[in-house]
């Protein structure tokens, strides 16, 4: 049986051109789908590829205007029957926040079955079954707003389960949390899937949860345009690199290695670091084991090793004195030297947002001190504001913070909160958009009319057009496909070499932070757990995952080759830097002679 | 800073109080205001006092947490003691300095405004500590259902406040963070004169108000594929229900008011 099929369904959002004529480029064009039931399919696609018009038409929010779409049997025209068709179709959005109704959880939960008109005792069931169905049970009585993003996502996947759905659409439902509440979310969805056998269909940007659903769909432009389960969706790493997608590490690796070495000795189709582990030991396989071979240092920049910022012995307490008193950091000693790139790293809640706070005087210590350049940055009130300009902080989601009129005004707002000349101001703001590589041609818009990605690089533009010393970003790749990630993330590299800038950079990421980072900086309840080179930080794998975080993904993979006999280096933590290692070795196997070709 | 404010907060805990119906407890708080007004002499006070302090008791909310929410309103209660001890004409003059006089009437009746003003904040907190929001929702869209007949949207006044409750802490957060955010690009939010202040305001209230724009979107779309499409054929988890205690509790009103006006006569 089907749970949704679709006829050559088109959809187009009507918009009003610079002539105030109607415009409409189709969001949907032409899907023709039918999904199984009981099924768990993941869809990919670039922002604006059309993946979430897909999913409001599933709930009907949206109707086709042309084709047609059957959910659960139904037609989503009939009017009569919207109600049905999002009964059995439940929707979960990306935000947290925006889709909880009620101040308190199981009123929330109850909200879907009470628009049902379920009786009394009946909701009560449903919301008992559903919030022990995510977990969810003992936070009943709870606000959602003490909540964490992944409780609060568990919340509403609840508030889906309470009306019985067959079916639970999920648009990005793990775009805005932290790497435990995402898999708290997935854990879910796919116990949902296994045990309730509910059909699920999740839109995401992450590729580590679209290789565990059964199906993989790709959707750009309108169109699916790769269908297929995730090994065979996953194996053609040109074609998803090229709609701006990424594939899973494990894929990626075994592609650039199969490439450098010119045959296929490894499978195309593999998922998981361990898949991959398992297929170099098969190539490897009864082969003497070669020497070590040497890492590629990463090139040091030049420092003029003087600490730009010192952090001495801070704590801060939040709501001192208060029954909400909270301690978020405990001691915190650290210094930053000018020319840097630090990566700040820890759990939500571990305090690392407080810390970058101290840095530009935004919060004050409970005890301690924060010097800039030698001097505490507290004692002279007068010279906040320079302060602020030169250490300049990024905050997560600083694309919220826009509102000028236009794009280059925005930017202008910091240096002009300087007291600079106009053209100075103007100077600033122009270096700035083309530092973060917006083009002249988008100046004069409203920072509104912006895309995603371009609205973040326009907001940091506001903070580098102050010209700081040192730049902290917190999170600047959150909610970002990974098109805009990469593309954010190379822009970084490129200011700070360009700039001579120090940088920390706060991230859940750990690739990110293996890619970029010089020196990683680890937080944990309020306390610097491990702060130095990443080798020595990321070695400590098992420390690093009682804290909820973890070593980059290709650290796995060596350390599992060095438990099957391999004598690759351990402190590996970037793809870039695994292929290096693996490379000669596999060179060494297949073109050395032990394999006939 | 939200923190210090006791009044609309809610106090989480199982007593007698928190279990009674939010529609007698809305209604009595209305008639306790109300009485308050009756209240003629200090006997009276006292009455009020004492069984405010008891129904405190029985509720299990700390009478600390109660006394800080009077707090925020020192500066009301010294103002209207003030005037009321300085502007009362009388007879029995205490103390005169040039046109100011102290009289013991004007004592008198700043002490009860005062003692009134006290009890009227406790006795309304007590109601909202102990009757979480979305339950005083209920009751008021409960009480206000016969003037939906008059084309009072009953039902929908109780959603707005609903919702309006369940996101003051989430644009709180909001705002501070944006406030924060602003101050890193080196806004001035606290000094200068009111006009540069007014217009230091423009980059906090912008990005709020666009964001506040976009949560309602999203919030409306939530709602919708939830099927809410407003009081047709809704029910309710929780239906309100008048138990036994509410029965029990009905004579203590009854007798705390003729006890009220019988005070009256000492």
């Amino acid at each position: 049986m089907e749970i949704i099929r679709t006829e050559s369904l088109v959809f187009k959002y009507i918009q009003y051109n610079e002539d105030n004529a109607p415009e409409a480029p189709p969001a949907l064009n032409g899907i023709d789908l039918s999904v199984e039931k009981g099924l768990f399919t993941a869809v990919l696609g670039r922002n604006g590829s059309g993946k979430s018009t897909l999913a409001k038409q599933i709930n009907a929010l949206l109707t086709p205007n042309e084709g047609t779409i059957w959910v659960n049997g139904i037609d989503t025209h009939d009017a009569s029957r919207v109600w049905d068709v999002r009964q059995s179709a439940g929707m979960v959005f990306q935000n947290p926040d925006n889709q909880l109704i009620a101040t308190i959880v199981e009123e929330d939960v109850a909200f879907g079955p009470e628009n049902l008109g379920v009786p009394p005792r009946q909701i009560r069931e449903r919301v008992e079954e559903a919030l022990n169905a995510v977990d969810m049970e003992e936070y009943r009585r709870a606000a959602p707003h003490h909540l964490s993003g992944g409780q609060k996502q568990r919340v509403a996947i609840a508030g889906v389960l309470a009306m019985k759905p067959s079916c639970v659409v999920l648009d990005e439902p793990t775009a805005m949390l932290d790497p435990a509440g995402r898999r708290e979310v997935i854990d879910t969805i796919i116990r949902l899937n296994k045990e309730e056998g509910i059909s699920v269909i999740l839109i995401t940007h992450f590729m580590e949860e679209a290789v565990r659903a059964d199906r993989v769909i790709v959707v750009d432009h309108g169109q699916i345009t790769i269908d297929g389960p995730p090994r065979e969706v996953f194996k053609q790493v040109e074609a998803m690199k090229s709609l701006g997608l990424d594939v899973p590490q494990a894929t990626e690796l075994a592609y650039i290695l199969n490439a450098r070495i010119g045959a296929a000795i490894l499978p195309s189709d593999l998922l998981t670091m361990n898949e991959l582990t398992d297929a170099l030991s098969a190539v490897a396989d009864g082969a003497e084991k070669p020497a070590s071979i040497p890492v590629r240092a990463k090139p040091a920049a030049v420092k003029d090793y003087k600490p730009i910022l010192e952090i001495k012995d801070i704590s801060f307490i939040y709501n001192q004195g208060s029954a909400f008193e909270k301690k978020a950091l405990d001691g915190v000693s650290m210094s930053i030297t000018r020319g840097e790139f630090i990566g700040l790293i820890g759990h939500t809640g571990s305090g690392k947002s407080t810390l970058i706070q101290h840095f530009n005087a935004l919060l004050t210590p409970t005890s301690g001190q924060v010097l800039f350049n030698g001097a505490d940055i507290r004692a002279d009130k007068s010279k906040l504001k320079s302060i602020r300009q030169r250490v300049g902080l990024v905050f997560q989601y600083p694309e919220h913070q826009l509102f000028e009129i236009t794009v280059l005004k925005d930017v202008e707002f910091g240096p002009a909160n300087m007291g600079l000349s106009a053209d100075e101001v103007r100077e600033r703001a122009e270096q700035a958009l083309a530092a973060v590589g917006i083009e002249p041609a988008l100046f004069e818009k409203s920072p509104f009319e912006l895309s995603g990605g371009q609205k973040r690089r326009a907001a940091i533009a506001g903070v580098l057009a102050m010209r700081p010393e040192i730049l902290i970003l917190d999170e600047p790749t959150s909610g970002l496909d990974p098109k805009g990630r990469d593309e954010i993330l190379e822009q970084i590299r490129f200011m700070r070499e360009e700039m001579n800038l120090t940088v920390v950079l706060v991230s859940h990421s750990m690739e990110d932070v293996a890619k970029l980072a010089e020196r990683v900086v680890v937080i944990n309840h309020g306390r610097i757990a491990f702060d130095g080179g990443p080798g020595e930080v990321f070695s400590h794998v098992s420390e690093l995952e009682a804290m909820g975080l973890a070593a980059p993904r290709p650290a796995y993979l060596m350390r599992a080759l060095r438990r099957a006999g391999w004598d690759v280096p351990e402190r590996i933590f970037s793809l870039a830097d695994a292929a290096d290692a693996l490379t000669p070795y596999l060179n060494h196997r297949w073109n050395g002679g032990y394999y006939d070709k | 800073m939200l923190t210090n404010i006791t009044i609309g907060q809610y106090y989480p805990a199982d007593s007698p109080v928190h279990r009674l119906d939010p529609r007698f407890k809305l209604v009595s708080a209305l008639a306790f205001i109300i009485l308050l007004f009756f209240v003629g002499n200090i006997w009276g006070f006292i009455f009020t006092a004492v069984c405010v302090f008891a129904v405190i008791k029985i509720s299990r909310v700390p009478p600390l947490f109660l006394l800080r929410g009077l707090r925020g309103i020192i500066f009301i209660l010294l103002f209207t003691a003030v005037l009321n001890v300085f502007f009362t004409p009388g007879d029995t003059v205490l103390l005169q300095f040039y046109f100011l006089r102290v009289t013991l009437e004007g004592l008198a009746l700043a002490g009860k405004m005062a003692a009134r003003l006290c009890l009227l904040i406790v006795g309304s907190s007590l109601l909202t500590l102990t009757t979480s929001p979305i339950e005083l929702t209920d009751a008021i869209e409960y009480l206000m259902k016969p003037l939906k007949r008059v084309g009072v949207p009953a039902h929908e006044i109780a959603m707005m406040m609903t919702i309006a409750l369940r996101f003051i802490p989430t644009l709180m957060e909001e705002m501070d963070k944006i406030m924060k955010a602003q101050s890193a690009r080196g806004a001035d939010f606290d000094t200068g004169g009111v006009v540069k202040r007014a217009r230091a305001l423009i980059p906090l209230l912008v990005p709020l108000f666009i964001s506040s724009f976009r949560r309602a979107d999203e919030l409306a779309t939530a709602m919708e594929a939830r099927c809410y499409r407003g009081d047709v054929n809704r029910t309710r988890m929780k239906e309100l229900k008048l138990s036994r205690m509410d029965l029990r509790a009905i004579p203590f009103m009854v007798l705390y008011a003729a006890g009220i006006f019988a005070l009256n006569f000492i």
